[in-house]
């Protein structure tokens, strides 16, 4: 039957793919109608499009991006998802104030490689071993919790200078961490596309042992996978421990779970093999304004969970049916 | 077709199940009495695609009709509409002569329509009695165990497989074993008709034998049974009719005595059947890979073999006589393999797919879902899968180049290439294959390609081209090693065949020593104490 389906005749790379069945249309209709809901929810908030909430909302979905575009190379890579990019980026953070007297440059090296390290170490048990990515995830944030809290005997790590000022401003009138987030999607939205790097995680995250059995080497894969998604961990931290001018254990808490809602509201499979960065920054950013939306509205902070918590559950049901169809 | 290979194949064709004429002539009589189910005027398209025209059928009471077509002629939408999965746009569905409608499986179930599927739905922690009644209606809350115990019992028997022990896991069974559990299941349920979509496809020849005793069984008693099958062989066994369907058309409903088996191949392919295997290749070349002392524990036993440039070597054996796992082993994917390996007079150290892969070892598999196709990416990403690092600088993709390459390998391989975009799914099995093809060819012209079972779940049309491609590598120069248990085509393509039994190497033939009746004596039990 397959057989018959008519061949895509849309010729550009970035195809609109509208559905044959009604099922699908329907599915796509209730996406649009999702949009329009958030935009008249913004425009009916008082205060929604001020300067100041707009750049707080640009601020918001800078770090979640950050770690969005991170967890987005886990996810695509066939491995779900990790519970520990949220300790990544505060480690990462107190790596980076911690350097800082040795120079902002040298600072930030420090902290990548650092985080690169941390989800590297993951990635060779991942790849090389096929240990459960969840699993793993959640031994790493154990593991790495309890050491950064014995090194750090609890405290938050403060600068001594403020050479990290440099990172609170602005380029080009654009916040820095605004500017980060949109390097981090451009270049990891060209590694996606087009290296080969890229495209072979979308064949491992695809179907692994096929990836194998095409003389690919799939470990590795999942190895760079890991490193990229540490890497964006450790912009986020870098990031956020330069805007707090401290790094904490605590600035990490909560952006696992914002990231991976990012992930799967932009629409990439939870199963692996499909999806792309600038989904998740769609993706993190509407999830950015429904915080921010409640925020304005009063909602405490328990309320903006639960939102979110169903909005994920919605669009997990969304994409079930969505492959079922 | 050539010649040597038909009469070589046909010579052989009434395989196992001997049909004496007594029960044909009752297969007749009965197929004259009301028929069990009826269909009328069926039609249902998706979107625009018709997926299926106007078929009318009936089958009678203590009736095998196979149906068979090409991929995509609309038999599992048939089937589908059957149990309730879709329902039709028209027509109309008469169980025994009053019309019915079937909107859910369940509906279907309780008309005595069954199928088994081919993922068996039982549960393999379960013992074989109690998946037996596991969900089944017809148990009440209170009920006398012994009772039940002994109507499974009689079930089994009825099947002539009263030697599967009631108490066992399903998970101690064999694939063909499960089969005849999950047929009792639904026997147990008062399934009138059943439906058995490629039920052969994973089974050991004995396990085949099996299941065609079952369904003997099942004509006997009056049941009926619908066929879907691509295996040719299996319709001239068991098959008191075959309707024909093509492109989502009833070609023809037909008895099956008269005619013969080309004729068949020309109904479903709605031409001639033209060659179906090609003329070997003329030329041989060097020894392109040599195997000494070939070990995997537990499964095979120091094999040894010497594929040359330019020619098919084809390795018999019949699931579970290590076949498959020698290609596997030899592509890297067993870990714990152990031999000598020469792949164009260099050794080849085992257990790295990657590794083989640099050395010009390529690998189709049969289980295209599990480790051939990439189904979510496009034909084009599944066309250049392995060949990524040839059209990249500096590890960035050069997109033209990718895209010709891409093209050209379509082209080579027979896809349109207005489907370069399509998801790998959205193709049929022959075309998925091709895709693993398309990644194999244009390497280095001394590779050797590793085959097992490429034309498993294939219709005939798809097949044809498969073996012509593999003609075509031979002629690159490539060396072919295929294992298979469809001896139709091991007879039919091979140029050397090697025979398996239980991890030994019994004997090997030249294609023109190869018959059907040799094959399958060495892989079933051999004569020369190799067991």
């Amino acid at each position: 039957m397959k057989d018959q389906t008519l061949p895509s005749t849309s010729r550009d790379d970035w195809r609109l793919p509208l559905p044959h069945s009604t099922r699908g249309r329907v599915l796509v209709a209730i996406r649009f109608a999702a949009v329009l809901a958030l935009i008249i929810a913004a425009a009916s908030t008082p205060g929604f499009f001020t300067t100041v909430s707009l750049f707080s909302l640009l601020n918001t979905t800078s770090f979640i991006g950050c770690i969005a575009i991170g967890m987005t190379f886990i996810t695509l890579s066939g491995n779900i998802m990790s519970f520990a990019l949220g300790v990544t980026l505060s480690t990462s953070g107190i790596v980076f104030i911690a350097a800082l007297p040795l120079g902002l440059i040298p600072a930030m090296i420090a902290a990548l490689t650092f985080g690169a390290a941390l989800t590297a170490v993951q990635g060779v048990v991942i790849g090389y071993f096929r240990a459960n990515p969840i699993i793993v995830s959640m031994a790493a944030l154990a593991l790495i919790t309890g050491c950064a809290t014995l090194i750090t005997q609890g405290r938050g790590v403060y600068p001594a200078g403020d050479e990290a000022a440099l990172l609170k401003g602005r380029v080009l009138g654009v916040p820095i961490p605004v500017a980060a987030l949109i390097v981090t999607v451009v270049v990891a939205q060209i590694v996606l596309s087009f290296t080969q790097f890229g495209r072979q995680l979308y064949m491992v995250g695809s179907n692994w042992r096929a990836a194998l059995a095409a003389g690919l080497e799939p470990a590795r894969v999942v190895l760079g996978a890991y490193i990229a998604a540490g890497l964006c961990a450790a912009v986020a931290g870098i990031l956020m421990a330069a805007r707090y001018s401290s790094g904490d254990m605590e600035l990490g808490i909560g952006y696992d779970y914002n990231a991976i809602s990012a992930v799967l509201v932009g629409g990439t499979a939870i199963s692996g093999g499909e999806g792309s960065a600038i989904r998740s920054l769609t993706g993190a950013f509407i999830i950015a304004v429904c915080q921010v939306l409640l925020l304005l509205n009063g909602f405490s902070s328990q309320i903006q969970f639960l939102a979110i918590g169903v909005i994920v559950l919605l669009v997990i049901m969304l994409q079930t049916l969505a492959d079922g169809g | 077709m050539n010649n040597a290979a038909i009469a070589r194949v046909t010579e052989s064709l009434p395989l196992r199940v001997a049909r004496n004429d007594e029960e044909d002539a009752a297969a007749e009589a009965r197929m004259a009495a009301q028929s069990v189910l009826s269909i009328r005027h069926l039609s249902k398209s998706f979107g625009p695609i018709a997926a299926l025209k106007d078929i009318s059928l009936d089958i009678g009471s203590g009736q095998v009709l196979g149906i068979c077509g090409e991929n995509g002629a609309g038999k599992s939408t048939l089937v589908k509409i059957l149990t309730g999965v879709y329902r039709p746009d028209e027509g109309t569905i008469l169980v025994g002569g009053e019309p019915a409608s079937i909107s859910t499986p369940r509906q279907a179930q309780e008309r005595g329509i069954a199928i088994v599927s081919q993922e068996l739905s039982l549960c393999p922690d379960l013992s074989v009695e109690d998946n037996i009644w596991l969900g089944s209606l017809r148990v009440p809350f209170l009920h006398k165990r012994p009772e039940l115990r002994q109507r499974a019992a009689d079930t089994l028997a009825l099947l002539g497989a009263d030697y599967i022990d009631l108490a066992a896991p399903i998970s101690s069974l064999s694939i063909g074993e499960r089969q005849l559990v999950e047929i009792a299941r639904l026997l147990t349920r008062d399934a009138r008709v059943l439906i058995l979509d490629e039920p052969t496809a994973t089974l050991t020849d004995v396990e085949i034998d099996r299941i065609f005793a079952a369904l003997l069984a099942l004509k006997r008693e009056g049941r009926s049974v619908i066929y879907i099958t691509h295996r040719l062989a299996e319709v001239f066994a068991i098959c008191d009719r075959v309707s024909v369907m093509r492109n989502g058309e009833l070609v023809t409903t037909t008895a099956l005595n008269g005619l013969g088996r080309e004729a068949l191949i020309e109904l479903m392919l709605g031409r001639p059947s033209g060659e179906m295997y090609p003329e070997e290749t003329r030329a041989r070349g060097a020894p392109a890979l040599v195997v000494e002392g070939l070990t995997l524990p537990g499964i095979v036993d120091n094999f040894a073999m010497t594929v040359r440039r330019g020619e098919i070597l084809c390795i018999a054996g019949q699931v579970g006589s290590g076949a498959a796992e020698i290609i596997s082993a030899l592509a890297g994917l067993v870990h714990d393999a152990n031999g000598r390996v020469m792949v164009n007079d260099t050794l080849l150290k085992l257990g790295s797919p990657a590794r083989a892969a640099r050395r010009g070892i390529m690998f189709v598999s049969g289980d295209r879902a599990a480790e051939g196709v990439f189904r979510r990416l496009s034909v084009l990403h599944n066309l250049v899968a392995t060949r990524l690092g040839d059209h990249s600088v500096l590890g960035f993709l050069r997109g033209g180049a990718l895209r010709a390459a891409g093209e050209r390998l379509a082209s080579h391989v027979g896809i349109d290439r207005r489907r370069l975009r399509s998801r790998a799914e959205d193709l049929s099995g022959g075309n998925q294959q091709k895709l693993a093809f398309g990644r194999s060819m244009e390497r280095q012209s001394n590779a050797v390609l590793l085959m097992n079972e490429p034309t498993r779940g294939i219709d005939v049309g798809a097949r044809a081209e498969i073996y012509r491609l593999m003609r075509s590598l031979c002629e690159e120069g490539y060396a072919l090693v295929m294992a298979s248990s469809d001896l139709e085509e091991i007879v039919g393509v091979g140029d050397v065949v090697l025979t398996l039994y239980r991890g030994r190497l019994v004997k090997q033939y030249r294609r023109s020593e190869v018959t059907m009746h040799r094959v399958v004596a060495d892989i079933t039990h051999p004569a020369d104490g190799t067991a």
